[in-house]
Parts: C-alpha cells; structure tokens; sequence
C-alpha cells in the first residue's frame, strides 16, 4: 500500500521540486521587496522620500545610460553579427567563440584590463599622445565617457548572440529577392531585414538594457563613484544604511520605471515597424 | 547584388575594430602580469613573481575553494531539479505552460533579486553564508537549464520512453538509461553554462554572502578598492584560460547536443 502511494507520487514530487525552489527562492523575495516598501512608519513613508529631484534625476539617469549603451550595441553589434553570419564561412565558429569568451569571464577582470587602457599613463593616452593628437595625458577616467565606454565592452556580448541567432535563421535570399524586384537597399533593410530580425533585437536590446539600469560595480570604479546610480544607490541603502525599507521601496520604484519605460518603447517600435512578418 | 569586396570593406572594419575594442584591453591585461614593475611604470623586464604571490595567497585559495563549491552545488542542484521537472512533469502536465515563470529569472534584475533575497533571509534570521548563497545562484541557473533542457528533450523521440515502459522499466529505469544518456551532451552544456555564471557572479555574491564567505569575484573586487596590483592582473590571466577552457568544452558539447 505504501510502496504503491510513493510510486504514485514521488515522480510528481521530483518533478516539482525546482517549481517549488523557484516559489520560495525567487518570487517570494520579489513579494518581499513589495511587502516591506510598504512597512515604513505609514504605508507610504517609505517612498515619500524618493519624489524629490535628486533620485528622479538618479533613475532618468540610469535609464538613459542603460538605453545608450543598449543602442551603441546594438549600433556596432547589428553589422558585426551580419558580418559574421553572411560573410565569414571557415573562421566563422572561432569568431564566435572569441566573441563568447569576453562573455564567460568574470567582469571585475575587464574593469581592470579598461584601467590599463584608459589611465594617464595608460595605452590609450600613451597612443594618443605619440600620435600627436592630444598633447597632454588623456584624463577620461571616472568621467561619463570611462563609464559608456566600459558599459558598451561589457554588453556588447550580450547584444551580439541573440543578434547572431536571429540572422542566422534569416533567409539571405530574401535579401536578393527584395533587390531584384526593385526595392531600394533601404527599403530591404527596414522592409525586409528589420522586421524579420525583430526578435533577436528585442532580446539583445533586454540583455542589455535590464542588468545595465542597475550597474554599480561600472560607475563605481569607472566613474570614481561621483555619480550615482540606481545600483549605487540601492547598493548603499541596503549595504551601507542598512535601511532596508527605504532600499526596497526605491528598488521597488526603480523597477517599476523601468518595466513601464521598455513597455512603452515596445509599444512605440511595434507600430513603427511593421511586424505583420514576424508570426512565421 | 554588390558583392564586390570595397562595398564590404566598412563592414570588415568594423568587424576588425570591434575585435580589437573587445581584446586589446585583456591583452595589455595579461601582457603587464608579467611585468617587473607594478603597473604605471612601463613594460621593464619578464617575471613571474605576481603568479608567485598569488600561488602563496591563502585569501586567494579560500576564496578559490568557496566559488569552487558554491558553482559546483549550484550547477548539481539546478541542473538535477531542471531535468527532472522536464522529465517527470512531462507526464501529466504541458511544462511549456511552465516555463514562463522560470524565464522571469532572465529577466528581473540581479539587484532586485538579491535585495528581495536579502531582506527573506534576514526576515527569517538565517545565518548569511555559503548556504544562501547556494540557494540564490540555484535559482539563477534554473533559469538558464530549464529551456536549454527542455529544448533537447523536445528532439528526443517520445516513442522511445514508451517503448521502455511498455517492455517493462520503471520510470525511474527509464529516466536514468534512456533519457539522460540523450541528454548527456545538453546537460553538459547547460551546467557549464550555470557553472561559470556563478562562479563569475558578483551582484548576487555581493548582497547574500554576508561576512563569513568570500567568492572569488568579491575578492578580486576588494582587491581593485585598493588600487591595481600585478597580483590582479596575474589573476586574471588565470580566470581568462579557466573560462576559454569552460567556452570551448561547452561549444563543444553544444555542437553534438544539436548533432546527435
């Protein structure tokens, strides 16, 4: 009797193990951000501090680092992958690996190959210098350009694959077609290319923009730590003050922003490009 | 189409700048680990006593050892827990209905997870350590496993599970010699895919590890505090041949997961 009512349910139980791990280990958390925003002295205590002009400016901030460097990616990265899918035949998996392994490595390690490249006495300036474009030593670190520049190299992986994916499933003949039955090359790209690729953009353009709205590891040591972000300030809330509800309501309200941003960007493109292709 | 090679030369520029964007930093990275002089002073003579230094470090082998242990159960955990939730739900429900809720792990930021972690665990008074930090980065990786398995599984041919049962194996027997040696080459993949994501993870590590564990990455990110040493870029050099190893066995593995 016993032995029947386990091999009844132990495979339902098995099954169901990550199910239940997921439950309690990821969206119990998430109700916990929600719950404890709202634990303050008044229900919304919590929150009323962040309605002032410092941490709108901190979240417009972010959101416009995290959408710049999404579209350099995707800028640099939509030809690349074009590049590697179209034109490249024997070289083309070591290519890909070498645009992976950037991917797989641990990031604290590219910050500290970028100081190497971006300090006074670094190669760039070094180059820039002997070159006899600048005259004195180039003194980019902990300003906005160290910050995207070191954003964009960290990324850019991250928009490349799904970019790469996409185009790699497209039929280049379509291409050809479009162009024979005298479509402009312009009118190819956003008529035929774009649309089709949508999707993989849409992804490359989420990779990037979700983990790089609440970065603090980048602007901390790119930017000297003189310009806040959301991560930073999340990071200090929690970490440094220790004020755990006032770190949950502004990671509440970051988050919020975010999602109703990207939102509303999809909602945009989607009526800019036509997307009646994409269901195939 | 033009298909002459100048209207391609902009294109391949650009595809050489990038290429130069994404490996002249780890190259100038791994070039001043031999370095005499520490960094601002120029190239002066080959050495190896940063790798001395490091090899002599008991924080670094500490740390070594506890991202070693925290990748490897959380690789073990999530890549057990998502086969058999695709092997054993498969059965009486449609798990497509259930993937969803574990693409959301893709999707929300680390930082939120980790605060949202942070503040159940200190709720609950549970003791800030390697545990939670096993915990969190289990459900990381479930979010990666789960589709990559799925997807392989989606390839194996439904008849052959019945055909095993109809001749007599348990579920079990079933699972373990006809299902995981087809998946043999997808879960390789997919838990070398979690291993490195957790052993490189640093948002998660920073919030739920508390004082008591050290990773890797929170080592070397104490370390950049302080300045740059030799001692990093050493480092470093170690991690850049560890992850080209991880890329090319899981390439590997990804091939023949698509092959076989």
């Amino acid at each position: 009797m016993k032995n029947h009512w386990i091999q009844k349910y132990l495979p339902f139980t098995l099954g169901s193990l990550s199910l239940v791990w997921q439950a309690l280990f990821f969206y119990v958390p998430l109700l916990c951000v929600i719950v404890l925003s709202f634990t303050g002295d008044t229900p919304y205590a919590a929150f009323q501090g962040f309605f002032s002009a410092v941490y709108v400016r901190i979240i417009v901030r972010s959101l416009g680092m995290a959408f710049l460097t999404a579209s350099m990616c995707l800028m640099i990265g939509y030809p690349f992958a074009y590049f590697l899918v179209f034109h490249t035949h024997r070289l083309r998996n070591l290519l890909l690996f070498l645009v992976m392994l950037p991917f797989w490595t641990n990031f604290l390690l590219h910050i500290c190959a970028w100081f190497f490249v971006l300090d006074r006495q670094g190669l760039l300036s070094y180059l820039l210098q002997k070159l006899g474009i600048l005259s004195g030593p180039l003194m980019i670190l902990n300003t906005y350009w160290a910050i995207i520049i070191m954003m964009v190299y960290f990324y850019l992986p991250f928009m490349i694959l799904p970019l790469y994916t996409a185009l790699d499933r497209f039929d280049q003949r379509l291409l050809e077609a479009s162009l024979d039955l005298g479509a402009t090359w312009w009118q190819t790209v956003t008529r035929v290319l774009l649309p089709l690729t949508m999707p993989g953009i849409r992804v490359g353009f989420l990779l990037v923009c979700i983990p790089a709205f609440g970065e603090f590891a980048i602007p901390e040591f790119m930017g000297g730590d003189r310009t806040m972000f959301v991560g930073s300030v999340i990071k200090h809330l929690i970490l440094g003050a220790e004020s755990e509800v006032a770190g949950s309501a502004f990671t509440l309200i970051s988050s919020l922003v975010l999602v109703i941003v990207i939102g509303m960007l999809y909602l945009i493109i989607g009526r800019l490009v036509p997307s009646r292709y994409e269901k195939e | 189409m033009r298909s002459s090679w100048i209207s391609r030369l902009p294109s391949f520029l650009l595809v050489v700048f990038t290429y130069l964007f994404l490996y002249v930093p780890l190259f100038v990275l791994v070039v001043f680990s031999f370095n005499k002089d520490p960094f601002p002073a120029p190239w002066s003579s080959f050495t190896l006593d940063w790798y001395r230094e490091l090899w002599v470090s008991t924080e670094l082998w500490d740390a070594f050892k506890t991202s070693c242990i925290i990748a490897l159960s959380a690789t073990f955990l999530s890549v057990l827990m998502g086969v058999m939730l695709v092997f054993f739900l498969m059965k009486s429900v449609r798990v497509q209905r259930i993937l969803g809720i574990f693409y959301a792990n893709l999707v929300v930021p680390e930082v939120v997870l980790a605060v949202g972690l942070l503040s159940m665990f200190s709720f609950l008074h549970v003791e800030l350590g390697m545990r939670t930090l096993i915990i969190a980065h289990t459900v990381l990786g479930l979010g990666y496993v789960i589709p990559v398995v799925y997807q392989k599984y989606m390839t194996i041919d439904p008849h052959l599970i019945d055909v095993s049962m109809d001749l007599g194996a348990t579920l079990g027997q079933t699972f373990m010699r006809i299902v995981m040696p087809l998946l043999r080459p997808a879960l390789y993949a997919a838990g070398l895919l979690v291993f490195i994501i957790s052993f490189d993870d640093f948002i998660l590590s920073y919030f739920c590890a508390g004082s008591s564990a050290q990773t890797l990455s929170m080592y070397i990110y104490s370390m950049l505090r302080i300045g740059i040493s030799p001692v990093v870029n050493a480092l470093s050099t170690l991690l850049l041949i560890i992850s080209s190893i991880c890329v090319m066995l899981f390439c590997y593995y990804n091939v023949r997961s698509k092959l076989l």
